[in-house]
């Protein structure tokens, strides 16, 4: 089997790759295990929220000139940085998602606990905040579904009260909701999305919420609510009449589900072929030290040949990097690394410290081509979250670099 | 008895809230005294909480401790009939490896069947049946009646049982001194550590129960007692690797007890002294893990690739007696001062050293003594009296009596607290919606561990319930409870603290092992957590008690 380029990994990095290199005339495939980050999605995508002293940024694009040489956006470079994060608004816009958002200029998302982080591109589904302490209104109904419990009314209630606004909780109780029910473990987010998606659902639990309203200015919902359109949310606002704002509720994300298939569906249309539930097993080398293919465990004996491939494993979870008692490595090529060789400098005992091992990841030239044994592999490239050189979670800036890193990799393998 | 006429005036007042204390709280509430229990933090923090959870048949201690062995098979066939449901009645295996001495087991089965316990040498191949799990290359086997004990529930069910005999139990109330008048102890001062109060309660006799931390409470009496802290370590991996309690046959050493529980199974443990300061924060170190699992492997040898969960450490509450750099040469046998007799203060007793397996009879010793002082002629009655929640039946039945249709939550709920589960509301469907799947624990339980069972945080909640101790380690279940102690306890602000400091001390038993399965478990915790959430440190407790 043979592609112009074969990219590992169907997240984030791995779909914006492919399809900027599809639309652009290469035929591309890519090989994905499953999920991916984007199934539990913040509803936002971050660029740069922290410089890794801890200074909160509120202009990412001007504080990436700070940044260490070892960051994934110095080695992109500034000018890069700033052309593909301005254009990544109308990139999503083309493949059916609507974000708002200024590379520019952070606004503010809402987390499931009720905590104010910034953000740069925001889901439609959501309501970006102008500052840390906007209050959303003067009275808050804050609706949940009964039984549901991952979305945490008090948490958002309490977040809420500080900053002046007066909120009740309530819950809706639908009878086509009664099924899920009856099995103590289906009321999680997806299943509620589906049962809502199901002859518009939606329609009923948007006018129970509307029956509650009394004199509130405004209602909070948990994001359960279209998972195969987005439409369906749009909708829903109109419904409810009056100022309606979602937070994102715990893990599965359905904004980031449905993100992720109508990226998966937009790489496809464009002809791409997406192989799900598979993974790359082993590579082998051509005498200059380029990939000349990869053995996928469903492919079994047919080789998958490429001029590039492109390497969006993501990390430690989704085993783009494996560790064990001794080392840390990239199971599929073994490119080089950088990372602490001795454990003990993997981790701080205090969870909510930064942990050195989320910065652990591939080492990559300017052009993000990795190395193998110290010589850079000239058709392989690495993008996303198995980069190395930056704390992702700490800076806040893990969006950004699976979406720029992405797009610079495409135009390397373009203008080859 | 009675005697007290106020609120702060007991008969007996017991300060410690591991299993010692809360069985001594039991015997003392039966016989009839008017009983006060103080525990620093939640119930079973101590090495009460953190030990391989072991119902020993004594064959360990055989060749070397005749009498604790002696002590351990006693107390092994009553909590077979008192403790039901924490008991699980898996059998033991001691096993002679190619490299041990076949031997010892001649010496072993002898002392075993001095001791009164029933050894018997069996086949390998029949031991490789009756546990396939075992090492293949065995030479030797001898089967025991070891089995397994959970030591959250067995502590829960002796402060229930006080309760219901009228017994106060005051959860993070930490003793700051005795109350002294010339010779004899009067009672303790307390700091309640929820509503900030120091407070005073009165008895004519005190009980140390405090574990390693009663050579502290001695001290504050005046009188001293030279503990020898022993710290081990262990392992829990992720499944049932076992079902039979699998024993290294040749003298007590690292990592030779490998003990099935519930979902999981443990490995351990190491013994090595550490310093007094460091009892309240044990760390496990890479070597204890690596030794841990290199000795492990040899027991069962797919432990090599079975996913370690977390890895933690206890301190035995040993009375030294000789300078011995392990430990393991020091009796594990019971030790009761009259500190009337050995050091002239009057009211005040300490009960200590001993183990999980021998705490009805330390309890028992120490109410004897008790009763002494209080010239009371009451006999113990627990050898025969069956905790709460073990009265009858067993799981099946409660569950068909209990449900009309009862599934796989109730059958765990019942697992967890016996016939008690009978009050645990798990009809309607909002009751029984999972809050941690990993362990099938219901809104229903939560709620009734938050009103009956003194439950004040999340970390109280998982030794009641088995919260956040399945495979994903509180990935979504610790969020989840939290919400619902927010409710209960009227404090968003709390509840999250809460949840911080239980994300953390989730962490601590994770740090060490943080390779393969635990660090992708981790970083997605992390993504959750930090990212997706937005937590940070502010108000979490960094350093409390696992």
């Amino acid at each position: 089997m043979r592609f112009d380029t074969v990219i590992i990994g169907g997240g984030l990095s791995g779909l914006v790759c492919g399809i900027r290199l599809q639309k652009s005339g290469k035929n591309c495939a890519i090989i994905s295990a499953g999920q991916s980050a984007m199934h539990f999605s913040s509803g936002t995508f971050d660029l740069l929220g922290r410089m890794p002293d801890g200074s909160v940024v509120e202009n990412p694009l001007e504080a990436i000139d700070r940044l260490d040489a070892g960051h994934p956006y110095s080695i992109i470079g500034k000018e890069k940085v700033a052309r593909y994060a301005t254009e990544a608004p109308d990139f999503l816009a083309g493949c059916g998602i609507t974000v708002k958002g200024d590379a520019q200029s952070n606004s503010w998302r809402i987390t499931p606990t009720g905590e104010r982080k910034p953000a740069w591109l925001t889901l439609g589904d959501f309501t970006p905040l102008t500052s840390k302490n906007e209050k959303i209104g003067t009275k808050a109904l804050i609706v949940n579904i009964l039984g549901y419990l991952d979305f945490n009314t008090k948490f958002l209630a309490d977040s809420f009260e500080k900053q002046g606004t007066v909120c009740r909780i309530a819950s809706i109780r639908l009878e086509e909701m009664e099924r899920l029910r009856k099995n103590p473990s289906e009321m999680r987010s997806t299943n509620i999305a589906r049962v809502m998606d199901r002859d518009n659902i939606w329609e009923k639990a948007a006018s129970q919420v509307k029956e509650m309203i009394k004199d509130e200015d405004v209602v909070v919902l948990p994001a359960v609510f279209g998972l195969k359109n987005a439409e369906t949310v749009e909708t829903m606002r109109k419904a409810i009449g009056i100022k309606t704002v979602f937070v994102a509720t715990m893990p599965p994300s359905v904004p980031g589900i449905r993100t992720q298939m109508t990226l998966k569906a937009e790489f496809e249309r464009a002809g791409g072929r997406f192989f799900i539930g598979d993974s790359v097993i082993e590579a082998d080398f051509n005498e200059d030290n380029t990939v000349k293919s990869v053995a996928t465990y469903n492919f079994g004996d047919i080789r998958v040949y490429a001029d590039d491939f492109v390497l969006a494993t993501g990390s430690f979870f989704s085993k783009g990097l494996i560790a064990t008692p001794e080392k840390i490595y990239e199971p599929v090529f073994g490119i080089d690394l950088n990372y602490e060789e001795k454990r003990d400098g993997w981790f701080d005992r205090n969870f909510w410290n930064r942990q050195n091992y989320i910065s652990f990841g591939a080492k990559v030239s300017e052009k993000l081509n990795t190395y193998v044994d110290g010589r850079p592999v000239e058709n392989l490239y690495a993008i996303g979250s198995l980069l190395g050189g930056s704390n992702t979670l700490y800076e806040g800036c893990g969006g950004g670099v699976a979406i720029i890193s992405a797009l610079a990799a495409a135009d390397e393998i373009l203008h080859k | 008895m009675g005697t007290g006429v106020r609120d702060n005036e007991f008969d007996v007042i017991i300060v410690g809230g591991g299993i010692t204390g809360a069985g001594t709280a039991r015997d003392c509430a039966l016989r009839g005294l008017k009983v006060l229990l103080i525990e620093r933090h939640d119930l079973a923090t101590g090495a009460t909480g953190r030990n391989h959870g072991l119902l020993h048949s004594g064959a360990r201690y055989a060749v070397t401790d005749r009498e604790s062995a002696e002590e351990c098979i006693k107390e092994n066939m009553i909590l077979r009939k008192i403790a039901r449901h924490c008991v699980e009645e898996t059998e033991g295996l001691f096993l002679t490896l190619p490299e041990d001495d076949l031997a010892y087991q001649a010496k072993f089965v002898e002392s075993c069947q001095a001791a009164g316990i029933n050894a018997e040498i069996i086949d390998p191949k029949e031991a490789l049946r009756m546990e396939p799990s075992a090492n293949p290359d065995i030479i030797g086997a001898v089967k025991v009646p070891d089995g397994a004990v959970d030591p959250f529930r067995l502590t829960s069910a002796n402060v229930i049982d006080a309760k219901l005999h009228g017994a106060k139990v005051m959860v993070y109330s930490e003793v700051t001194s005795l109350i002294k008048e010339g010779d004899t102890i009067k009672g303790v001062e307390t700091f309640n550590h929820i509503t900030k109060q120091k407070e005073k309660y009165y008895a004519p006799v005190t009980v140390n129960a405090g574990g390693i931390w009663g050579q502290h409470i001695a001290e504050l009496a005046g009188a001293k007692i030279n503990m020898f802290p022993a710290k081990g370590a262990l392992l829990i991996f992720g499944h049932r690797v076992n079902n039979v309690v699998l024993n290294r046959c040749r003298k007590p050493a690292n990592a030779d007890i490998l003990v099935p529980g519930d979902t999981i199974c443990l490995i351990g443990t190491t013994s090595s002294r550490v310093p007094f300061e460091e009892v309240d924060n044990m760390y496990v170190t890479p070597d204890e893990v690596d030794v841990l699992l290199q000795e492990g492997e040899k027991l069962a040898p797919s432990l090599a690739s079975t996913r370690i969960l977390r890895a933690y450490a206890g301190v035995r509450p040993l009375v030294a007696t000789d300078d011995d750099p392990s430990g393991r040469n020091i009796s594990r046998g019971i030790v009761l001062l009259d500190h009337e007799t050995r050091d002239g203060i009057k009211g005040f007793i300490s009960i200590t050293g001993g183990k999980l397996m021998t705490y009805r009879l330390m309890a028992e010793w120490a109410t004897d003594l008790v009763c002494r002082k209080l010239n009371s002629s009451e006999t113990c009655v627990t050898m025969h009296t069956p905790l709460p929640g073990s009265e009858k039946e067993n799981i099946d039945e409660i569950s068909q009596k209990t449900w009309s249709k009862p599934g796989a939550t109730h059958k765990a709920t019942v697992g967890r607290h016996g016939a008690r589960a009978v009050s645990i509301g798990l009809n309607d469907e909002y009751d029984a919606s999972l809050v941690c799947e990993c362990e099938e624990v219901s809104v229903g339980e939560v709620r009734y561990a938050v009103n009956e069972l003194d439950v004040h945080n999340l970390v109280d909640l998982r030794r009641r319930t088995r919260v956040g101790m399945g495979t994903c380690q509180g990935e979504l279940c610790a969020c989840r409870a939290a919400g619902m102690l927010a409710d209960a306890h009227k404090c968003t602000d709390r509840a999250k603290n809460d949840l911080k400091s239980f994300v953390n001390e989730r962490w601590k038993g994770m740090y060490p092992i943080c390779w393969g399965d635990t660090l992708r478990e981790s970083e997605y915790s992390q993504w959750i957590y930090s990212g997706v959430c937005g937590l940070e440190s502010e108000g979490c407790e960094t350093d409390k008690a696992e």
